[in-house]
């Protein structure tokens, strides 16, 4: 009776027969039946529950004293109550003594009005105190980062900060010091609390001792409005929410809904702290209009129409160049908008990144979510640094590694897995060696999920060929590819190719207006190349939220949203679309490029059918097979998968150029255009930089406090040095932070093999 | 004291416990048997030899009383302030010594002599009100008078080799 032929236990709560399946806790299974049990420390992401706070106490029939509901498993025919007059003189006791030392100063609180022990004691607690001693005071806020602020005399010790730290992030370093009411949370020596992912601390913290020192006293809960949205950081797209207040950004959280399947409710502290660049000085404010009368700001009608204007003439040779992070519908009108320029001359529409000839067989496997990874018996890295590229998956790989599955790190560049992880470290350039190696972990694997970099496979595609044959032949193995754009895997969907055929017709004077779209190709990757290109073009349209090297030049400017403020769809690297929602008014004299782009066609007299970007979704899906059966009802909140699209199957074989050192790319992205603009991220945010092996710099005559000439085919740099003992020799691992370095820009267009020679700077050259 | 010295001070007695954190209790003490108290550095030594990070090893060293992580004197008085001990004078005792020593309650002479500590129960109570000197017997029932002569005492003594507090 008690156990049911679907597996399910039956028990009773308040009188109420209730099913969960076995393993359940009580506080589940009472949730699931509409019954809240009120709880602090219990998070089933921190791990298995402690039950540190008392705040779940119930009474069970039978069994001897209340019952921490967060730790009790279901049983069968249990009686448990939860409103019980023994249940409720519980929890008014708990939380009378969690308040015993709690200040109380709510309407000072950041957390106040959304505050889970202030709703806990409204519909739970006592209603007032009986205590008459002083209250415990310290001295606050403490900075325990830059980023993350503490008070202690707020903390009720449930240890979800302390469990994150420890068992998620894994960094060790938040603790608790000292005991009972003098506990206070604590770094080693007061160090500050550094980390990728500090911020996941203030989302889980259930009161105000954890808060976020750039939302200090920036707004109360009855002033804001939240916007589920995603994270356009990194091809991650991690699922957040946009706290608007006044029509701006005022701060990003983890979504309360965590989306399991992608980010489990974590963020990094890039994307949470991403979104003052937003208002950072370099953004676009007005639309520039240059002609004969001079360079001056004109409305936004005005240029539209003039954009319209210059790309219509009959014969016009239209480039459309797409950037890293615009959304497909964008993608999918300007492809609309190339059949409408020129009277009648298509344009040719191409996106930056990385042209991935190459990677078909490996795009060709099967494919997994993130979530996949927690399943799995072999987590294996591929190239690439999730930790630094795609942050957010290291914490599911860690996840991974302690339910026991074997995870490997393969590739040339130290990681901040390989402590707790086998670390294969990989010879520049030799990936194709790791082929062995990687069918030899994956043999007798059931479910392995390959972890796979974009950039360092398709710069070496007879490695990709090797690798896709063993995980193809590895029965239940799949794999999922760390993109390096975010924009990449849905402009791919769409068929939008790299920019390489865009460039040399740039080059060959082929194109006489060049539109882009939240692209900067003159900071990227053959950026020198492409800022002679463009000046070829006898017109530059640019779309672009920030300054870019194009502003200058272009004839007009028209100033964009930014994904925080836009609607759209962006698809993940694990091919999953999913919904930008807008958080933000609209940037002052700015619009959607999608919308800009819809404003052209109807002015060039060939208007789209759209008017939204929901319109345009649906009928890009209906052309698209990737897309197909999908609109925005189907991806909901939840995201939805798009379906595998054919690779272009060419391989264009072509060695590494230059001479020299073979280059390692690093790309994190706490060194992107994004963090460099944050004010927020200042104190971590990375620099641009060159790191040699000890002995490579030794050979080379360079010192670590020396600034180094760094010089491809593409152009010269000087950028400082660091030596790291942990890299390869013969390699030079160029690190791509601030854009306005110009490292990235030494990287070849196609993004294949490059060579660099490095020569100690002399003293007085600085920058680029 | 370095990580190599404490892992050899460890190695014997790590066989009797199941789980490596409780060497951390045994590591830190024999740390803090060099200064008398536990540097930043010497935390740091232990948590490289008992493989745990240096925030979980400090977080234990706060956890309790009798490891210190600030600088304390040559010797710790510890007067014991719990109910049995209160009842037969402890206040008296300790404001006595406090005023002997020059100190403002708790605290570290200027010499560096001495640090005047109030603690809970000793399990002393039948010789209450007592005291304890760094982890010695437990010593009571006290006058005052009989506490400013054990500190006239002690000042005659040398400086232990090793600190056992
Ligand atoms: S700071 Fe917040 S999350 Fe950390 S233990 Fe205290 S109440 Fe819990
Ligand atoms: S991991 Fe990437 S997508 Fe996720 S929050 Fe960080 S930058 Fe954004
Ligand atoms: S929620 Fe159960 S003890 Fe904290
Ligand atoms: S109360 Fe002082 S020794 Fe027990």
């Amino acid at each position: 009776m008690a156990e049911h032929d679907d597996g399910l236990i039956v028990l009773t709560i308040n009188g109420r027969e209730v099913r969960a399946p076995k393993g359940t806790m009580l506080v589940d299974a009472a949730k699931a039946a509409g019954i809240e049990i009120p709880i602090f420390c219990y998070e089933p992401r921190l791990g298995a529950p402690i039950g540190a706070c008392r705040m779940c106490l119930v009474e069970v029939e039978g069994m001897r004293g209340l019952q921490t509901a967060c730790s009790t498993p279901v049983a069968p025919d249990m009686v448990v109550n939860t409103e019980s007059e023994v249940a409720k003189d519980a929890q008014d006791g708990v939380l009378e003594l969690l308040l015993a030392n709690h200040p109380l100063d709510c309407p000072v609180c950041d957390k106040g009005g959304e505050c889970p022990l202030q709703d806990r004691t409204f519909r739970f607690g006592p209603g007032r105190t009986r205590s008459l001693e002083p209250k415990l005071h310290f001295p606050k806020p403490l900075d325990l980062s830059p980023l993350v602020a503490l008070d202690r005399e707020r903390c009720i010790a449930c240890f979800r900060c302390v469990r994150f730290s420890q068992e998620v992030a894994e960094d060790g370093q938040l603790t608790f010091q000292e005991r009972g009411d003098h506990t206070e949370i604590a770094t080693f020596s007061g160090d500050p609390y550094e980390g990728r992912f500090t911020g996941n601390t203030i989302d889980l913290c259930p009161v105000g001792a954890l808060t976020s020192n750039p939302y200090r006293f920036v707004s109360r809960p009855w002033d804001i409005k939240n916007t589920p949205s995603v994270c356009a950081g990194c091809s991650m797209g991690c699922n957040l929410e946009i706290t608007e207040r006044e029509g701006d950004v005022k701060r990003l959280t983890g979504r309360p809904e965590p989306n399991m399947a992608v980010e489990e409710g974590w963020i990094c502290d890039r994307g949470r702290w991403g979104y003052p660049a937003l208002r950072s000085a370099d953004r676009l404010q007005a639309p520039v209009l240059a002609d004969a009368v001079g360079r001056r700001n004109v409305p936004l009608e005005r240029a539209v129409t003039e954009a319209s204007g210059l790309l219509a003439a009959r014969g016009a040779r239209v480039g459309i160049l797409l950037g890293d992070a615009v959304t497909v519908e964008t993608g999918f009108l300007a492809c609309e908008l190339a059949a409408r320029v020129g009277g009648g001359t298509p344009a040719m529409v191409a996106r930056t990144g990385i042209p991935g000839h190459g990677l078909g067989p490996m795009r060709a496997l099967p494919g997994a979510q993130m979530d996949d990874i927690d399943g799995a018996d072999v987590v294996l890295v591929v190239g690439g640094d999730p930790c630094t590229q795609q942050p957010v998956a290291e914490l599911r790989i860690r996840g991974a590694r302690r339910a026991g599955a074997q995870v490997a790190v393969i590739g040339p560049r130290p990681t901040a897995l390989d402590a707790s992880c086998e670390a294969l470290r990989t010879t520049p350039g030799h990936l194709l060696d790791a082929a062995a190696v990687i069918n030899e972990r994956l043999q007798g694997s059931e479910r392995a999920v390959v972890l796979w970099d974009e950039a360092d496979l398709a710069a070496e595609p007879a490695a990709a060929e090797a690798i896709a044959r063993v995980v193809a032949a590895t029965p239940g193995a799949r794999a999922i590819e760390m993109c390096a754009d975010v924009s990449g895997p849905g402009l791919r969907a769409l068929g939008i190719p790299a920019a390489g055929d865009l460039l040399t017709a740039l080059e060959a004077g082929a194109i006489d207006i060049l539109l882009t779209i939240g692209a900067d190709p003159t900071a990227g990757p053959a950026g020198d190349r492409w800022a002679a290109a463009a000046d070829r073009a006898g017109t530059i349209i640019e779309m672009a939220t920030h300054r870019t090297g194009l502003t200058d030049r272009a004839t007009l400017v028209l100033p964009m949203l930014a994904p925080l403020e836009d609607e759209g769809v962006l698809v993940s690297m694990t091919g999953r679309a999913q919904r930008l929602r807008p958080g933000a008014r609209e940037a002052a004299g700015a619009a959607a490029a999608w919308e800009m782009i819809v404003g052209i066609t109807h002015r060039i007299g060939s208007p789209v059918p759209d008017r939204t970007p929901a319109q345009a979704f649906r009928r890009l899906a209906e052309q698209h097979a990737a897309f197909a059966g999908l609109d925005y009802r189907v991806i909901g909140s939840e995201g939805a998968a798009v379906a595998p699209v054919p690779q272009d199957p060419g391989v264009p074989a072509r060695g590494p150029v230059g001479d020299g050192l073979l280059v390692v790319p690093c790309a994190p992205v706490f060194g992107d255009a994004v963090a460099h603009r944050s004010d927020a991220l200042e104190a971590v945010r990375e620099p641009s930089r060159v790191a040699l092996a000890p002995a490579e710099a030794e050979r080379l005559g360079v010192r670590t406090d020396a600034r180094v000439r760094v010089t491809t085919p593409e152009g010269t740099v000087v950028l400082p040095l660091e030596i790291d003992s942990r890299l390869h020799e013969g390699a030079v691992y160029l690190v791509m932070g601030d854009p306005a370095s110009g490292a990235a820009r030494l990287l070849p267009g196609d993004r294949g093999p490059v060579h660099a020679a490095v020569s100690a700077a002399a003293r007085e050259e600085v920058g680029a | 004291m370095t990580a190599h010295e404490i892992e050899e001070y460890l190695s014997p007695m790590r066989h009797e416990f199941a789980d490596p954190r409780s060497l951390i209790l045994p590591a830190l003490k024999f740390a803090q048997g060099d200064s008398g108290w536990l540097p930043a550095e010497d935390m740091a030594a232990v948590a490289e030899a008992t493989g745990f990070s240096q925030a979980y090893v400090e977080s234990v060293a706060t956890f309790y009383d009798r490891l210190y992580v600030e600088p304390v004197g040559r010797r710790v008085i510890n007067v014991c302030v719990t109910l049995s001990c209160m009842l037969r004078g402890s206040d008296e005792i300790f404001d006595h010594l406090a005023d002997y020593l020059g100190l403002d309650g708790e605290g570290t002479t200027e010499d560096g002599m001495f640090t005047l500590a109030k603690v809970q129960c000793i399990g002393a109570c039948d010789r209450a009100p007592c005291l304890q000197i760094d982890s010695g017997e437990q010593i009571g029932p006290l006058e005052p008078a009989d506490a400013t002569c054990l500190v006239d005492d002690l000042r005659e003594q040398p400086a232990p080799a090793r600190y056992e507090r």
